[in-house]
């Protein structure tokens, strides 16, 4: 799916299933952001992943850096915590990505 | 020479300043006004922030004349405040930090505003009265810890006016506190309101739900105006606050009072409170509406002490908090 912030536009790629596992039906969902450089995304990663989520129960969220590419993976107990989760990590995201347009690129280490 | 860059958005207010070595060079804000009657939200207030805040970080670096390279450390509020609109600041400056380069600061908000404060006053060694919509503490400096000595037990003297101003539907525009300041000033009845101090602290909950109960009473008879309810509510919040005040300058033997945060823009406030220091024969010092009110040049200043005295935040430990005392902080840059 595109996700376009100004003029650029990055296509994500998302995944949502259900994986059963006895009485236990734990909802997953994965999200890949590219991003132009692996130091960009690493950004990226530092900047979402300090704060815990709101709601300590019910939901888990994993962030990781592999070459130019973030990927989030959530797991949820609920279809309604998991939305507002992604949800909020996207707003979070193209903040994220409007900083960076509008003050990178990032200088050189 | 060092130059910080504060952000600050705990509460409804969003601004970015720059400060070089004692000197405010930039200090742009936004305020998120709702209208009367209602109160800001997280998830409304976080929402404009975003909204404003590359804008006025670019305002704060073009009113400085600086570029990112000129700048040497990145402060933020770490908290306390309303957790949407913390990490929606928090976010951008971790990020602003990583593409610049340069060492990352959470700050404590209370101590933001405490030295912004000193730095403006140039007060010694102050008791401090911390009013705001989300605050209310008396504070005195100890051995590297900003002590607090006594406090609200329940909600800030701020949080009092502002839902007692939705009441009665006082626009937010400026603040509903500038809006009952200048109704109080043509109040002439005194409604008599419960008066709850506790020792060393106090407590404004029962007195928000008794004026609320009295303002549908009285104003609905005719017997009071609302002009009259400001007046009562204001001189009995602030007699309270002088008295908790006057208390812990008698404990520390001190002979300055240094009043920030918000409701320290009040002059009818700082006319009390000068009263009681003329009677002890104390000296007074207050801030303007600039530096009171949540600023990011605050957050700027207190990150410039904590920088140069060595302090910095990780990364992975930049986190924000809801719940963030002022005394949790160590001092390092007073002896």
């Amino acid at each position: 799916m595109p996700l376009s912030i100004g003029s650029q536009t990055k296509h994500v790629n998302m995944a949502a299933c259900m994986s059963e596992n006895g009485s236990d039906k734990k909802l997953e969902f994965f999200l890949k952001v590219p991003f132009p450089s692996e130091r960009e995304a690493t950004i990226a990663l530092q900047s979402l992943s300090p704060d815990p989520e709101p709601r300590k129960g019910g939901i888990t969220k994993n962030l990781d850096v592999s070459g130019q590419t973030l990927s989030v993976r959530w797991t949820a107990d609920e279809a309604r915590i998991l939305r507002v989760s992604v949800s909020s990590f996207l707003d979070h995201l193209s903040l994220v990505m409007e900083t960076m347009d509008a003050f990178g690129p990032p200088v050189s280490q | 020479m060092t130059v910080v860059i504060g952000f600050e958005g705990s509460a409804n207010k969003i601004g970015i300043g720059i400060i070089r070595d004692g000197e405010v060079l930039s200090n742009p804000r936004r305020t998120y006004i709702t209208p009367p009657g209602q109160g800001f939200l997280p998830g409304e207030t976080a929402k404009h922030h975003r909204s404003v805040i590359l804008t006025v970080l670019q305002e704060a670096l073009d009113e400085a004349g600086l570029k990112a390279a000129d700048i040497d450390c990145v402060a933020y509020t770490k908290g306390p405040g309303m957790g949407a609109p913390l990490v929606t600041v928090a976010i951008v400056a971790r990020t602003v930090a990583q593409l610049w380069g340069k060492p990352l600061l959470g700050v404590n908000h209370c101590i933001g505003h405490i030295e912004m404060g000193r730095l403006i006053t140039n007060s010694q060694n102050p008791t401090v009265l911390y009013v705001s919509g989300g605050n209310t503490q008396v504070i005195a400096y100890s051995e590297r810890r900003y002590r607090i000595f006594g406090e609200t037990i329940d909600i800030a003297v701020g949080n009092c006016l502002d839902r007692f101003a939705r009441v009665i539907k006082i626009s937010n525009d400026p603040s509903p506190g500038y809006n009952i300041e200048q109704m109080a000033k043509k109040g002439t009845k005194y409604i008599e309101l419960p008066y709850t101090v506790k020792g060393m602290d106090v407590s404004f909950s029962g007195i928000l739900s008794y004026i609320e109960d009295a303002a549908h009473k009285l104003l609905s008879t005719g017997q009071c105006t609302p002009e009259d309810l400001c007046f009562s509510l204001q001189e009995t919040l602030f007699a309270m606050l002088v008295e908790i005040t006057e208390r812990a300058m008698a404990h520390c033997g001190s002979q300055e009072v240094l009043i920030v945060g918000g409701v320290g823009c009040n002059l009818r406030l700082q006319e009390m409170m000068g009263v009681m220091c003329k009677e002890r024969g104390a000296l007074l010092f207050a801030t303007d509406e600039r530096f009171c009110i949540d600023n990011g040049a605050m957050i700027a200043q207190a990150g410039w002490e904590m920088f140069r005295s060595g302090q910095v935040t990780e990364l992975s430990d930049s986190w924000i908090t809801q719940r963030y005392r002022t005394d949790e902080v160590e001092v390092t840059w007073r002896d």
